[in-house]
């Protein structure tokens, strides 16, 4: 709200700190100052009034009430002193009826007559101005300084235009339209509140007025209005119809009922004083349910272990007074208060807490340690394998990229990926945002794109959350992917390599074997040249070169490999576990082996079976030298390995070492159809 | 084989050594305890032992003298050869190191675990919440009732939901309830994660974002712990120490409310752009977690009091590298993320 400095001055007898240091004062004690403006001869002060007090500090005198309590200033609140014309009676002009006793709970009318309407005066209208409202003539500018003056939000209607003079205030029939005074049109329903004639729906209850009856230059007899609808039923309506004014936003939270009598008052004695006109004496009210002051007990132990420090009994009291709160019994630790109306925001002791808190002043509070039992923290499971893996990760050279939970409709198009596979956002910001993803690869397939504008060689990775949706749920769970670009032409040297690294990696995580399984189905993959990566059986993801049709409709050239790994199972399959494996201090012994196998044969299978002979003995086979082309049958490979033969207990004879040569190569011949080559 | 043939050979083999192989090579043929010297000695077996006597002193006389040799020739083919080496591979002192690479992490991963180490070191223990939450969590939860504003899709809540009715949390303070009901007090936790908004992107807007949450729950919980637990936190997050101030807010899911402000550290509380002159830089939302709350993760608030707060972790990151734009952390730019 834009405060005036010289208004909020005219409130007291002492003079005010200056603008900007009562512009601080209301940030440490009430609320944000977030502008202050100097306006010729007056500084504006902008003033983020918090929401729960919107119902008794978006007025003038709600700011200069705080300004009094934090400065124990004493407040002059302007007389209302009313000169009502006793030959006129309000209620011979107009009735009232309140059909929806929910959503009013108070409504007043006051008529004046002999109005004439001219501009304001220009008092009133540079005061407008600087709280940033446009001046539109003497009756509205009344209204909407008393606003501004007292936090009511008021309206008047040109008494002539109100059909039968029957003030109704009902929910809106289906079908039914009204034209704001801004000249708007909006189509009702029976949600909204209206204030109507015997007729037609004249304004939107605490929203705005409608132009039917509209004051005008020729207007001579008005109504004001000054009511107290349900705030969240304004509420409601405001967002609904998207449509927030200064009336809306002061209802929408609490504002005193008892409040409008005095508005309504203060309105009819500027008319009167300003324009001259006759104010008929006498209110037609409505208000079946007087709202009264509340009562709290505020136990003083809790309130200072709340805030940690001991404020006197005297200050307390003190503040509470600064603050219109009554005292009206006080025992050995606790006050029963008397809560002013205007104060609806409290509600609990906590409220008095902070309301005392606040005015006596946070900064005083002095910082300490919580302290009590020594317990060591327990470890997230989840985040300590995410870390480790992203660990390993960035040593090997990837980087870590985070995409967005959301996937936009044309990225799935060039997936391929079917809408029905993804849960929809019911209100989207836009297009982009429409679904949750359900895999990573094709945001990163973009982000490889944008890269390669850039680079050559890189490697990218995320490990986050996926959306899979369920019957009326939607599971999350987390993934693991990443994208391998790169200036390599040998795409065997590329794919082997991802596979070590893949292989360190699980590894790392404590899991000893992994094994690789083709049969890849999804289409992401080029399924000659992709494999599915296997813990102890179990399918854990997939890796190998992405399928060129997406590629090309990504208009990427280049080869990009990628693998995509279910992160939840690899790490419930992942281990801390370490324990020391014994060193032999025997000589180790080296023999090659060199054979034909057919291409399709796996290289960890040989292996498998090679260590199979001794497990003890055998301590390594290392792969090298693995070719296929010339000089090699069409459908096979020449393959060699190291293999490396060592005794915990002895130094192998070259009699156990011939043995073991002899029983490999007869069982490689046996599985793999293995032919020796020289 | 006689002795004088041998020495002859000897001297012969000695001057047509060229370098260390053929030395060790010779070395091994002549010398030690099967070279051909001993060897020779070792066949004196026919001749009287004075004759014995003397050819074996000759014999050692001989063997000391080439071993002599030997050693002297073998430190001058050293040197030669050390030379040669330093001479064939002459190291360019001028030219640069070769680039060596290796990966990053994610500017919000490394802030988000150093804020996760900082509050473990003080006891906080980390958990997680789910992202997709229903309205209960997000909302009623936390005193948020049904047509607050706050629940709204658009205007003001903010509040992105899914065809199912679920919610894509809008605070981590979702989770708070949870660990209510799962873990007895004294409770301490950090809850960080995602959240959501219904928001266009701009320099600092996101429709999904970072927070961390914490929460404390015990008999005695105030506001001078808070104080203290969020500036020790602060201090060791800038490496520095750090001047904390708390204003009043509001939050339905705490009471009292603080907002709370650190000493900018660009101007030291003079004003600068960085603070938009204020001196002061907006860092977190904190409170005394309300006792609706309490009773809503199945407390008694009579017994129960807590702190809560809540913070961005894009902030903190923004802030401790200077960037400038929120939409960099989700451009997947190379350039950006090798920086960190």
């Amino acid at each position: 709200m834009n405060v005036s400095y010289n208004w909020i001055k005219t409130f007291f007898d002492k003079p005010l700190p200056q603008p900007k240091e009562l512009a601080e004062i209301l940030t440490m004690h009430s609320f944000e100052n977030e502008s202050l403006e100097k306006k010729g001869q007056d500084y504006i002060l902008g003033i983020d009034v918090l929401p729960d007090r919107a119902g008794d500090c978006l007025s003038h005198i709600g700011v200069a009430k705080e300004c009094a309590a934090i400065l124990d200033n004493k407040i002059l609140i302007p007389k209302i002193n009313l000169k009502e014309n006793k030959k006129l009676k309000t209620k011979d002009f107009v009735s009232v009826e309140v059909k929806d006793k929910i959503g009013c709970k108070r409504y007043i009318a006051r008529v004046l007559t002999n109005v004439k309407i001219t501009e304001s005066p220009k008092w009133i209208k540079e005061r407008l101005i600087a709280c940033g409202l446009n001046p539109i003539n003497n009756v509205v500018d009344i209204t909407n300084y008393v606003m501004l003056e007292m936090g009511q939000p008021l309206h008047a209607f040109d008494y002539e235009k109100i059909q039968d003079q029957k003030i109704i205030v009902r929910k809106a029939k289906k079908g039914e339209k009204i034209t704001t005074l801004s000249g708007l049109e909006y189509k009702l329903d029976e949600d909204i509140l209206v204030i109507a004639d015997s007729k037609n729906p004249l304004a939107l209850a605490g929203i705005k007025g409608g132009q039917k009856s509209e004051i005008n230059s020729k207007t001579k007899t008005i109504v004001l209005e000054s009511a107290n609808f349900n705030a969240k039923l304004i509420s409601q309506t405001a967002r609904k119809i998207n449509l927030r004014t200064d009336a809306s936003i002061r209802f929408e939270q609490n504002l005193d009922p008892n409040l409008a009598e005095l508005a309504i008052n203060r309105v009819a004695m500027l008319i009167n004083e300003i324009v001259g006109a006759d104010v008929a004496s006498g209110l037609v009210d409505f208000y079946p349910n007087k709202l009264k002051p509340k009562k709290i007990t505020l136990n003083l132990d809790n309130l200072n272990n709340i805030l940690g420090l001991t404020i006197p009994l005297k200050e307390i009291e003190n503040i509470l007074k600064r603050l219109d709160i009554k005292l009206i019994k006080k025992t050995k630790n606790s006050l029963l208060l008397e809560i002013p109306t205007s104060r609806q925001d409290i509600i609990i002791p906590e409220n008095l807490i902070e309301e005392i808190g606040r005015i006596y002043g946070y900064e005083k509070i002095q910082p300490e340690l919580p302290c009590g039992y020594l317990a060591p923290v327990e470890k997230n499971k989840d985040i300590f394998w995410q870390n480790k893996a992203k660990n390993i990760l960035k040593q090997l050279n990837y980087n870590e990229v985070y995409d967005y939970s959301f996937v936009d409709e044309d990225l799935l198009k060039l997936n391929g990926i079917a809408f029905n596979t993804l849960r929809k956002v019911k209100n989207p910001v836009s297009s982009e945002f429409a679904y949750l993803r359900n895999g990573l690869m094709p945001q990163l397939l973009r982000d490889a794109k944008e890269n390669l504008k850039t680079f050559k060689d890189f490697k990218i990775f995320e490990l986050d959350k996926i959306f899979i949706p369920q019957k009326n749920k939607t599971l999350e769970t987390r993934m693991l992917a990443g994208i391998i670009a790169t200036s390599e032409e040998k795409a065997q040297i590329i794919f082997s390599k991802i596979r070590g690294e893949l292989n360190l990696l699980i590894n790392n995580l404590g899991i000893e074997k992994v094994s690789y399984e083709k049969g890849i189905l999804e289409t992401t993959w080029d399924k000659q040249n992709s494999l599915i990566i296997k813990i102890k059986g179990q399918p854990i993801g997939v890796f190998g070169q992405i399928n060129f049709n997406i590629l090309e409709k990504f208009n990427i050239n280049e080869r990009i490999f990628g693998f995509e790994i279910d992160f939840e199972k690899l790490q419930s399959l992942s281990s801390e576990k370490k324990e020391f494996e014994s060193i032999s201090f025997h000589p180790p012994a080296t023999r090659d082996i060199s054979g034909l196998v057919l291409k399709t044969i796996a290289i960890d299978a040989i292996i498998e079976e090679i260590y199979k002979i001794d497990i003890h003995l055998i301590k390594s086979a290392e792969p090298f030298d693995i070719y296929q082309g010339s000089g090699i049958p069409e459908n096979q490979k020449s393959v060699s390995f190291h293999i490396v033969y060592q005794s915990d207990e002895k130094t192998l004879d070259t009699k156990t070492i011939d043995m073991l040569q002899k029983q490999i190569l007869e069982k490689l011949e046996e599985k793999f159809n293995w032919q020796i080559r020289n | 084989m006689d002795f004088e043939e041998l020495k002859e050979l000897i001297k012969k083999d000695l001057e047509q050594i060229k370098n260390s192989t053929e030395l060790k090579e010779f070395s091994n043929t002549y010398l030690g305890k099967k070279g051909k010297i001993r060897t020779l000695f070792s066949e004196l077996k026919d001749i009287s032992i004075d004759q014995r006597k003397i050819l074996g002193q000759e014999i050692n006389e001989f063997s000391n003298l080439i071993q002599d040799q030997t050693e002297k020739l073998e430190q001058t083919l050293r040197e030669q050869e050390r030379e040669w080496k330093q001479k064939q591979n002459k190291i360019d002192l001028d030219l640069p190191g070769e680039k060596i690479e290796i990966g990053h992490l994610h500017p919000l991963t490394i802030v988000r675990q150093e804020i996760e180490q900082i509050f473990e070191l003080m006891g906080f223990a980390i958990v997680e919440g789910p992202e997709i939450e229903d309205e209960w969590h997000n909302f009623d939860s936390l005193n948020i009732p049904k047509g607050h504003p706050a629940r709204d899709a658009l205007s003001l809540g903010k509040t992105l939901y899914l065809e199912t009715g679920e919610v894509l949390r809008s605070q981590t303070s979702s989770a708070q309830t949870r660990y209510m009901q799962k873990i007895k007090p004294p409770i301490r936790i950090v809850i960080p994660g995602r959240v959501y908004r219904y928001e266009k992107t701009d320099a600092s807007h996101e429709i999904n974002f970072y927070q961390i949450e914490g929460l404390m729950v015990d008999k005695n919980v105030s506001v001078a712990n808070l104080k203290a637990v969020l500036q020790r936190f602060l201090k060791e997050f800038f490496k520095r120490d750090v001047k904390i101030r708390l204003r009043p807010s509001y939050f339905p899911f705490t009471e009292p409310s603080f907002e709370i402000d650190m000493r900018c550290a660009v101007c030291e509380g003079k004003g600068c752009p960085a603070c938009k002159k204020i001196g002061w830089v907006e860092i977190l939302g904190a409170g005394i977690v309300h006792p609706n709350v309490i009773k809503n993760g199945g407390l008694d608030p009579n017994k129960y009091k807590g702190f809560a707060f809540g913070m961005s972790i894009d902030r903190l990151t923004m802030m401790k590298y200077k960037i400038n734009d929120i939409r960099w952390f989700h451009s997947a730019n190379l350039k950006f993320l090798k920086q960190f």
